[in-house]
Formats: C-alpha cells, structure tokens, sequence
C-alpha cells in the first residue's frame, strides 16, 4: 500500500515537473503573443468604442458612433468594394493559374526545379522591389505594356494614372505575385496522391483529363480550401502593392483598399479611434470568411479522413 | 467600463513605449541648458542629410557642450508615424522640425508656446515665414527653411512660338499653354503646354486658389476652398487638360524621375524650387544658356506656394530650456543656410538674400525676392485631417468624373465637421 503511494507520489512530482518545463518552454511564445498581439487586440476593440484624443490623452465612451459614422464615409464604403473586388479576381484567378502551373510542373521534365524555381520567386522577393519593376512596364509613355500595344497599332491607357486602369493593374500584379506560394501548396499536395490510383485508372483506360477530373481535383480539395482561405485573408490585408503602385489611393481613389484607409485614420489624421473602428470592421469579414471556410474544410477533412 | 477603457490605455501606452523616443534627461539647470533631448527630423535625409544634421549638431555642442541631443531621422511622408506613436506613448519628441501645416492643429496641444514676439520675429525672417510659426497670437515654431512653388518655363520654348512673356492672367496661361503645346500626327502628346501634374495636386491647386483671389478657410476656420473664385483655380487646371488639351493625364507624375519642363517635354510648369539643382545636375546648359525663366502665377493676385520646415518644441518636453536652445538653433542663419543648401530650398533667414548659395541659385532668388506674394495651406486645427482628401477631389475633376464644383463642393462637406478638429 505504502509502496503504491509512493509511486503515487513520485508519479505527482514528475507531473508537476513536466508541466513546469512545458509552461517554461511556452512561456516566451505566451509572452510574445500577449505583448505583441493579445494587448493591441484588446486595446483595439476597446478604442474603436472610444473617442481617444491623441493629443490629451483622454478617452471618452461613444458606442457605436465611430462605426456609425465610418459607414456614413463614402472613402471607407468605397474602400470596402474595392477590397471585396481585389480579392474577388486576385484569389479565384491566382488559384486556377497555380493550379495549373503545379500540375505542369509535377510531370517529369527538364530543368523542371528551374521553373518552380522561376514561379516561386516573386513571393520572395521585395513587394516594394516588384512594384517598382512594374511601375516601369506600366509607364505610360516609355513602359514595356504600352510599347508592345504600339507595336499592333494600340495606344495603351495610363494603366495607373487611370481610374479604369489602375484597379486592373494592381490585380495584375498581384496575381502574378501569388501564384508561387499557391503553386508550391499544391505540388505538395500532388505528390502526397497515392500513384496506385493513376496507375488503376490506366489499366481502365482512363483518358488524361479523365484522371485530372476523376483523381487529382477532387483529391486536391483539401490543399484548394487551404488556399482559399489563406488567399482571401491575404488578400483583404492587401496594402504594400497598392500603397507604392498607386499612392494615396489611386487615382480618384479607385484603388483605395480598407488597410490603406486604417492607415490613413492612425497615422494621417492621428484619429485612432476611427482607425480601431475600421480594423474591428476588416477583423470582422476576415473572422466570418475564416469561419466559413473552416467550416467548409472540416467538412471536407472529414470526408477525406473516413 | 471607463475604468477598462482606461486599464487598457495604460497598457496600451505602456506596450507602445517600448519604441517611443527617449526621454529628456534632466532639467537644465541655472542658466546654461543641459542634459539629454530627443530631436525628430523629417529633411535630413540619406547620408548627405545625415551628415549635415551632424555637422550642425556639432556646431550646437560647442555652444551647449553639456547638452546632448538624440537625432531620429525620417522624411515628410513618415513623419506623422512618428509623431504619432510618440504621443501615444506618452514620450513627445523635444524638438520637432515640422511642416507648415503642422502648426495649428498641434499649437498647444503638443507644441510649446515659445514665448516670442511676432514682430521681433519679422526683423530676423520673412514676415510670411513668420506667420506660419505662429497660430492664434503665439509663436509655436520658427522657420528653418521654406519650399516655395511658382511657374517655370522655357525661355526657347517660348520664343519658337512667337511668345514674349510670361502668363499674367489665368486667359493668357491658357493661350500660353495652347500655343506651346506639341502633338503628332496621331495626336500623342509631345510638349505640354503647361505641366501641373509633376506637382502634388493639391500644392498646385491652393496656387491657382490663391493667385484667383480665393481662400481655403474663411478667417474664423469656415471651408473656403468651394467659393466661386477658389473652384477657378480648379478649373484653370481641368480646362488646361480636358479642355486646351495642354496636357494629358499620364503624361507625367509626382515624382517622375524624367521632368518634362528639363527633358524638353514642357513648356511651363508649376514646380518647386529645388528643380534648380535638377537642372543642375541634369541639364546644366539650360542655366549656361539663360534657357530658364520664373514667373509667380497671377491672375487676381499673385501667388506663391509656400511650403517649408519648422523648429518647435514639445509642450510636455521635461528639459525645455535645452529644446528651445536647440530650435533657436535650428532656425538660425548658419543651420537654415546649412539644411536649405542640401535640398536646394529657400532659407528663412532673409540676412541669407546676400549669401552665395542665394545669388547662386536662380530660383531661391526668385522666391526670396517675391515672399510677399506666398501663401500657406493650413491654418486650423483640422487641417490635417482633411489635407489628405483634396488629392482624390481634385482628381476626380481632373478626370471628368465631377465638374470642378462638384468636387469641390463634395470635399467641402465633408471636410466641413472636420476643420474645427475632434
């Protein structure tokens, strides 16, 4: 009895001993989170319901009439559109071209690492490098996009100078920008299919596309809504390509984008408490697209799982 | 609930003073400033900027060897980043050089009252540059160095096209424009006739405003910049380009590192003043050649933008003497000499009228000799919080989406519940 006690006991104190070594080794990782985004989480919700003067310091409860007279802003609803309609062309149509890289680059073939090499590098490199090169190609008297349109008789727009054009062009860019990283996803998403399947739907005669059909997109679903996901939040964050190809909003504000106008509030008219307001509001369509989504792969992880 | 409010502030401030600038260390003591300031800078940029700063920095040591100063270097467009996590913070920078508009939102709030007189102020420095120190009576900043914009055209240019003289009315800018503009057979613009796209919109835009007789604020703080002789200057700019097709939107922009009016692609502009050195450094033949001219836009009056950098000091700073030492320095002759020559701008100081720099750059000259015509944007508390919104207005009239008042118009209502500043 005695014995079994003190195995008890022993047991106890290398529990608790665990548990200090685990919440040791977490601690810098909690700390981190707290410091850097819990607190600034926290205050930002509590400030969107504030008016907080910058300048004296004090803080005064409003409810909701920062949210109330954000949405009676014409710039922030227009801000709001022009994100839903960056992120409605940049993620559907990124998605299909990696997938479509991926798939042409998981055959055998020469240089094949080279290529992927070429895709994935513009998510490596500078945003602010990128769309300074494309600033170029976008001239619109000596930039590369207007001259191969001279070359068929075209006079090209002034693709960023344009309210008609400048949208399109920062969707362009970014497109190209995100296709590495969506492509590389779902070559390790192709490589993860068994072969056994291919090689059975050979022996049944299966066509080409038939297989692609059949086999690799249905078995890529799991890897699409990972992307999807990961996409959409990206690219309601947009600000970088925006900010540097069409400052301050673009050309009659065509390409203003919601982080550009929470920025604006912060740090160009030191109205923080309509910055908070704005961020809780992109907060709010980044966590209904997460949940949804979510929803969707747990869905369809269950499927696949069973 | 505002005692939550009030928990997460101080957390909030607390988490973001992990960045802020120092704090001064030390009252000074006696007569002779001492210790410790911090100093925010938006005009000493890259090396060259850096060196100068440090150059003058010295110079400042020997006067006040016991006084140190921590320089926190950044540019125009990061500026309010600074500032603004500064005073989240709860740590204002000592010394701020900052721009004109600046002034009366911060005027005492986060800049010091100087305690200087006004019209002592007017012996030293231009009157003009004077008053954009100061906001309701008191003087909260002392001008270092002014950026002036005015017109600027090709003297070549003008005599192949049989013109004489430069614009003196909004009518005869139009015909100027129109008679210098260049085109091809497929009528691809070659020449403009008058760029005022190199330039920010709305720095071009207040010119026009103020050159038609018109204002932005009315003098108790009401929206001006919507009266009908403020929308001519508006319309000037989109009858130059929809109407007199003097230029085309794409033609060029700000910041273009190609300037139509030195790479022979304009005929006038309405530029800044430290084109000089551009035209300098690019073309230098054009200065050898007397290829250059400067007029100031007029049409009811003449008119000058100007812009330009101010010394102020921080109303919750804790070693004051030793930062109004160094702003005292900062807009003295030998500093504004030093900052204006890097960056090709036009001192303060108008004892400077007879120094080389001055007599050697044409158009500091200019703006120095025609101060009386300058005018300043801002001067209520709000300004900052709408200064931003002119671009898209303006554009959209530029583009054609709005008529000129619509515009303007629409800018004005908006801008209306902010002027008086929250």
């Amino acid at each position: 009895m005695t014995a079994v006690l003190e195995r008890r006991k022993a047991l106890r104190r290398k529990d608790r001993g665990r548990r200090r070594v685990a919440a040791l080794m977490l601690a810098p990782a909690v700390i981190h989170l707290v410091w850097w985004i819990g607190i600034p989480v926290v205050s930002t919700f509590v400030l969107a319901f504030l008016q907080y003067d910058i300048f004296a310091g004090t803080a005064e409860w409003v409810g909701f009439d920062n949210f109330a007279r954000i949405f009676s802003d014409d710039v922030w609803n227009a801000s709001i559109w022009h994100t839903l309609v960056y992120t409605f062309f940049t993620v559907p149509v990124a998605m299909v071209i990696a997938a479509v890289v991926a798939v042409l680059l998981n055959v055998k073939m020469r240089a094949r690492a080279w290529y992927r090499a070429a895709f994935f590098l513009p998510h490596v490199t500078a945003t602010v490098a990128i769309a300074l090169v494309w600033m170029w190609m976008f001239e619109p008297r000596i930039g590369l996009f207007n001259a191969l349109l001279e070359m068929v008789g075209v006079t090209g727009p002034a693709w960023l100078a344009d309210p008609d054009w400048a949208m399109t062009s920062v969707i362009v860019v970014s497109i190209w920008k995100g296709i590495g990283v969506k492509m590389l996803i779902y070559l390790a998403a192709l490589q993860s299919i068994p072969h056994e399947l291919y090689e059975a739907a050979d022996l049944d005669g299966a066509s080409g596309p038939r297989k692609f059909f059949s086999i690799t997109l249905p078995l890529l679903k799991p890897a699409t809504f990972f992307v999807f996901v990961v996409s959409m939040i990206d690219a309601f964050q947009v600000f970088d390509q925006v900010y540097i190809l069409t400052p301050d909003g673009g050309p009659a504000n065509s390409t203003t984008v919601m982080t550009y106008e929470i920025y604006q509030a912060a740090f160009g008219r030191f109205d923080i408490s309509t910055a908070s307001a704005q961020s809780v509001v992109l907060f709010g369509f980044l966590m209904v697209l997460t949940v949804i989504s979510r929803r969707l792969t747990g869905k369809d992880d269950s499927h696949v799982s069973s | 609930m505002r005692t939550a409010a009030a928990a997460v502030l101080a957390v909030a401030v607390l988490a973001s003073g992990c960045g802020g600038p120092a704090p001064s260390s030390g009252q000074g003591t006696g007569g002779e400033p001492q210790g410790e300031i911090s100093l925010v800078t938006p005009i000493f940029e890259g090396s060259d900027g850096q060196r100068v700063l440090e150059e003058q920095l010295a110079a400042f040591r020997k006067q006040y060897p016991k006084v140190r100063v921590r320089p926190d270097y950044t540019n125009y467009a990061k500026l309010n980043e600074k500032l603004t996590t500064s005073m989240v913070s709860g740590r204002a920078y000592d010394v701020m050089l900052l721009g004109i508009g600046w002034v009366p939102p911060f005027a005492g709030r986060l800049l010091a009252d100087l305690g200087m007189d006004r019209a002592e102020l007017a012996k030293t420095y231009s009157p003009r540059a004077v008053d954009a120190g100061v906001h309701d009576g008191k003087v909260y900043a002392l001008p270092v160095m002014l950026d002036m914009r005015f017109g600027i055209y090709r003297k070549d240019l003008f005599a192949a096209a049989g013109i004489t003289a430069p614009p003196r009315t909004f009518a005869e800018l139009r015909d100027h424009a129109r008679r210098l503009t260049v085109r091809d057979a497929s009528g691809k613009l070659q020449r403009a006739g008058m760029d005022v796209l190199s330039t920010d919109p709305r720095q071009v835009y207040e010119t026009l405003l103020w050159a038609a007789g018109g204002d932005l604020f009315t003098p108790d703080g009401k929206v001006a910049f919507n009266s009908p002789n403020a929308v001519r200057g508006l319309e000037l700019m989109t009858d130059l380009i929809r109407t007199d097709r003097a230029l085309d939107i794409g033609f060029t922009k700000v910041g273009d590192t190609s300037i139509p009016i030195i790479t022979d692609r304009a005929a006038m502009a309405l530029g800044h003043n430290n084109l000089w050195l551009e035209i300098q450094a690019q073309r230098p033949e054009l200065i050898a050649q007397d290829k250059i001219g400067t007029f100031v836009i007029t049409d009811e009056r003449p008119a000058m933008f100007q812009g330009g950098t101010l010394a102020s000091m921080s109303a919750s700073g804790k070693n004051k003497p030793a930062a109004l030492a160094l702003v005292k320095f900062l807009a003295s002759a030998d500093a504004s000499l030093a900052a204006s020559s890097q960056r090709g701008n036009v001192p303060a100081v108008r004892s400077l009228e007879s120094s080389s720099y001055v007599k050697e750059n044409a158009f500091v000259r200019f703006a120095m000799s025609n101060m009386d015509s300058a005018f300043s944007e801002g001067g209520v508390p709000g300004w900052l919080n709408i200064r931003n919104d002119f671009k898209a207005a303006i554009e959209s009239a530029l583009l054609g989406q709005k008529s000129p008042k619509e515009a303007l118009d629409e800018l004005a209502a908006r801008a209306a519940t902010q002027v008086s500043g929250r």
